[in-house]
């Protein structure tokens, strides 16, 4: 069960898909002159693989219901690198299968284990850089190691404002001064309260029940959509801590339906109990309020095995989810022609990011090669780690032209809101709110 | 009461039959009242607790029975029994797929004949079967180490554990897997005014009350039970006057894993979804009701179960569902520090 491939999904759910703002030169499809970066596409030689091969390392869950939320970025990643003709700065670029890390233990993301998957991907010299994680619990495990080792890291799915800023993320950080982690989806500082708007101004509803599933991930988007719903008025008649091992949610539900909340906001994702929650709040007679989450609860449609939507079934009639990205963008047709062609199936979820960090990584690479590339595989690494950090870099990126703070996180402060669509089983793209940059 | 690993104490002589029931009812009473009237909650929402509590708790006594019918009798903390009920929750669940399939019937049923057929089924179907395994696990992994030292069969149940868990991880997937919720639960509720309370959360607990019963008649009343109670006292002594000791164990074995098969069929009508790590929580509050009961009492272990259902219930009912793993522990200490053996245990000195 745990490799069906997934299923073939409605226009509806294809989601963080951007635009191909690409140059002539590298159009989607790859064509040999095709260099990494989009418009970074002409300088040096492309094609030249002249200093030999080095891989980007890709760190993902890759069991359960998450398998289905890392797949996507995978093939993005794999994609890009193909369109960029496998090379990047004099350097053939590769994304092994020996170099794809899985953090899943029993079916769900662990930290301990994408500590010890960073631990042997920092060990391997010709790996420079690495793409992953998809939580941000993984996330703070393994800052600590990839930054000691001053390994470029790109998230194209952590969402956790702690892991870039204020003293959290110092404290994670052997070296705060030598940032090597950055992402390219913005943060729950801005997913929670975008909920939050959403319900209050689109959906009407003055109250809400928060449960948040204890997690860094879960906990951090509920707080901030907690601050923010009160912000705007709203009243949050209780906020539940509910751990992924609970037992019992239908005692919590009856004592959240006891409070009349006009809707309800989950916290967390649908492998520490999204789905599970909703069906105690139908069971409790929630089901005709809203029930909102952030993206852990974006992950396919019903088709697509071990998903919010399929374990949710009919239940998921008032049922919404927001994604830390772009939903809505001109040109994505493309993306999804490109991507659709290469693996014969609809990009979903962050397909894109994984596709725009991998750009990033070899628009890094590109130009620390351009730089001399170093002497030794750990000088390249430690220019590419330079390179990728640069805040004064603007990329011009599938997902638009975006640069980074200092301390690692994307200009682009973009949700995008989904209403689920009974007739295609799937999330529906309703609206995306910019916060615009900080 | 039926004490299975010791002998009846001259306190219990002295309690007459309808002590506990009166108790327990006291209790549940006391706690609505609780509920209601110290901490405020709604009549309609303590009730529906109450309700939620006693499935809940019926589903760990459940599973309670079999850790402390296997320690009464062999002394053994039985660590693979989560796991078994995890078993036995997957096979209701793809026997209700099954059927439900292959007859065209559709979640929820409300043809109370049909309902009550396919839930007989489930349970006929389920609790030898679950039975059977641990009888199974029983003969191959903890009869060759019946004379070992006692640590060998006990990190051997943990390997049990282990070995359950990733064959369902393998044949089921790692995620959620829906259970055919196939008792309507939404529909059916007993109405008292504006309160309405789900019909399966009392048919969960009658069930679970008739099973016990059924097990506390059989471990009194019948020879093989009385044989059951005297390997618990003394297996030399026992196997002297004529008890079969390799039959009279994997029996217990068998009830215990019934019971978790029962168990099993009930948490995927009540929860509507199994996975592989089901066990693992279940399990430790389960083997946790059965200490806190006192470990190898059939009714402390039914005691326990409850207690700890409505223990968790009472910390979610006033929104502090963080906190009931704190407070069901602290109450387990609490309990262990007067009553060292447990509510029903009797304190015994180390064998010889």
């Amino acid at each position: 069960m745990r490799f069906r491939k997934l299923g073939a999904l409605a226009v509806g759910g294809a989601l963080v898909v951007g635009a191909c703002t690409q140059t002539p030169a590298a159009s989607p499809g790859g064509s040999a002159s095709a260099s990494a970066g989009g418009s970074a596409a002409g300088s040096g030689a492309a094609g030249d693989t002249s200093k030999g091969t080095v891989k980007i390392a890709v760190e993902l869950p890759l069991e359960g219901s998450e398998l289905a939320a890392s797949q996507p970025i995978i093939n993005g990643i794999r994609l890009a690198v193909k369109e960029a003709g496998g090379a990047a700065g004099g350097y053939a670029v590769e994304v092994p299968e020996s170099a794809v890390y899985d953090d899943a233990v029993n079916g769900a993301h662990d930290p301990q284990q994408g500590a010890t998957n960073m631990q042997t991907i920092v060990q391997d010299p010709s790996i420079v850089a690495v793409i992953g994680p998809l939580n941000s619990s993984v996330a703070s495990a393994q800052i600590p190691i990839s930054n000691e080792a001053g390994l470029l890291q790109c998230s194209p799915a952590n969402t956790n404002p702690d892991l870039t800023k204020g003293d959290p993320a110092k404290e994670l950080r052997p070296n705060p001064d030598k940032n090597n982690y950055i992402r390219v989806v913005t943060t729950d500082d801005v997913q929670g309260p975008a909920a939050a708007q959403y319900i209050i101004d689109n959906l009407g509803k003055k109250s809400v029940f928060i449960i948040d599933d204890t997690e860094t991930f879960g906990k951090g988007v509920a707080d901030a959509f907690e601050a923010e719903f009160k912000e705007r008025g709203g009243t949050v008649v209780g906020h539940e801590g509910v751990p992924k091992t609970t037992t019992d949610y239908q005692s919590i539900l009856t004592a959240a339906a006891a409070l009349k909340p006009e809707s309800i906001y989950f916290g967390g994702v649908t492998a520490t109990g999204g789905a599970r929650i909703l069906k105690a709040a139908v069971a409790a007679g929630l089901g005709d309020i809203p029930y909102v989450g952030p993206d852990g609860i974006n992950d396919g449609s019903a088709e697509t095995p071990d998903s919010f939507l399929n374990l949710a079934g009919d239940d998921a009639k008032n049922s919404y989810s927001t994604l830390a990205g772009i939903g809505d963008f001109p040109a994505k047709d493309e993306f999804d022609a490109a991507y659709e062609a290469e693996y014969g199936e609809q990009a979903t979820g962050y397909a894109a990011t994984g596709y725009a960090c991998a750009q990033v990584v070899l628009d890094a690479l590109r130009r620390a090669g351009e730089g001399g590339g170093g002497s030794d595989m750990a000088a390249l690494r430690e220019a590419v780690r330079a390179a990728g950090t640069d805040s004064s870099v603007s990329y011009d990126t599938i997902l638009g032209e975006i640069t980074f703070t200092p301390e690692g996180d994307t200009s682009q402060r973009i949700i995008s809101i989904y209403a689920y669509d009974p007739e295609a089983k799937d999330w529906a793209f309703k609206e995306q709110v910019d916060f615009g940059a900080e | 009461m039926t004490a299975i690993a010791t002998p009846a104490s001259p306190a219990s002589r002295r309690r007459p039959a309808w002590f506990l029931p009166v108790v327990s009812l006291g209790g549940v009473a006391a706690y609505y009242l609780l509920l209601r009237f110290v901490f405020g909650i709604g009549e309609g929402t303590a009730l529906q607790q109450v309700a939620n509590a006693l499935s809940t708790g019926a589903i760990y006594a459940l599973v309670a029975l079999g850790y402390t019918m296997v320690y009464g009798i062999i002394e053994l903390i039985n660590f693979a029994h989560g796991d078994v009920f995890m078993v036995g929750a997957f096979v209701s669940l793809f026997f209700l797929v099954q059927v439900l399939g292959n007859t065209g019937l559709t979640a929820p049923i409300t043809n109370l004949p049909v309902l009550l057929l396919l839930i007989g089924a489930a349970l006929l179907v389920t609790m030898p079967l679950i039975g059977l395994l641990n009888v199974g696990i029983e003969r191959f992994f903890y009869r060759p180490l019946r004379n070992a030292p006692r640590l060998a069969p006990l990190i051997t149940a943990i390997g049990v554990s282990f070995i359950l868990q990733n064959i369902a991880l393998v044949i089921a997937g790692s995620g959620d897997e829906s259970s055919p919720q196939i008792f309507p639960i939404r529909d059916w509720r007993l109405s008292i005014g504006e309160i309405t309370i789900p019909y399966l959360s009392l048919f969960v607990f009658a069930l679970a009350m008739v099973l016990m019963v059924l097990l506390q008649t059989f471990v009194g009343r019948t020879r093989l039970g009385r044989a059951m109670r005297s390997t618990a006292q003394d297996r030399e002594a026992a196997a002297l006057m004529g008890v079969d000791l390799n039959q009279t164990i994997a029996l217990t074995f068998l009830l215990g894993g019934a019971l978790a098969g029962a168990a099993g069929v009930v948490w995927g009508l009540t929860y509507g979804y199994v996975r592989s790590d089901l066990g693992f929580n279940a399990g430790l509050k389960a083997f946790t009701s059965a200490v806190l009961g006192g470990i190898g009492n059939i009714t402390g272990a039914v005691l326990g179960g409850f207690i700890i259902g409505f223990v968790e219930v009472f910390a979610t009912t006033l929104g502090q569902t963080r906190w009931s793993q704190f407070v069901v522990f602290v109450v387990l200490a609490l309990v262990l520090v007067f009553r060292p053996a447990g509510i029903l245990g009797q304190q015994v000195g180390e064998r010889a």
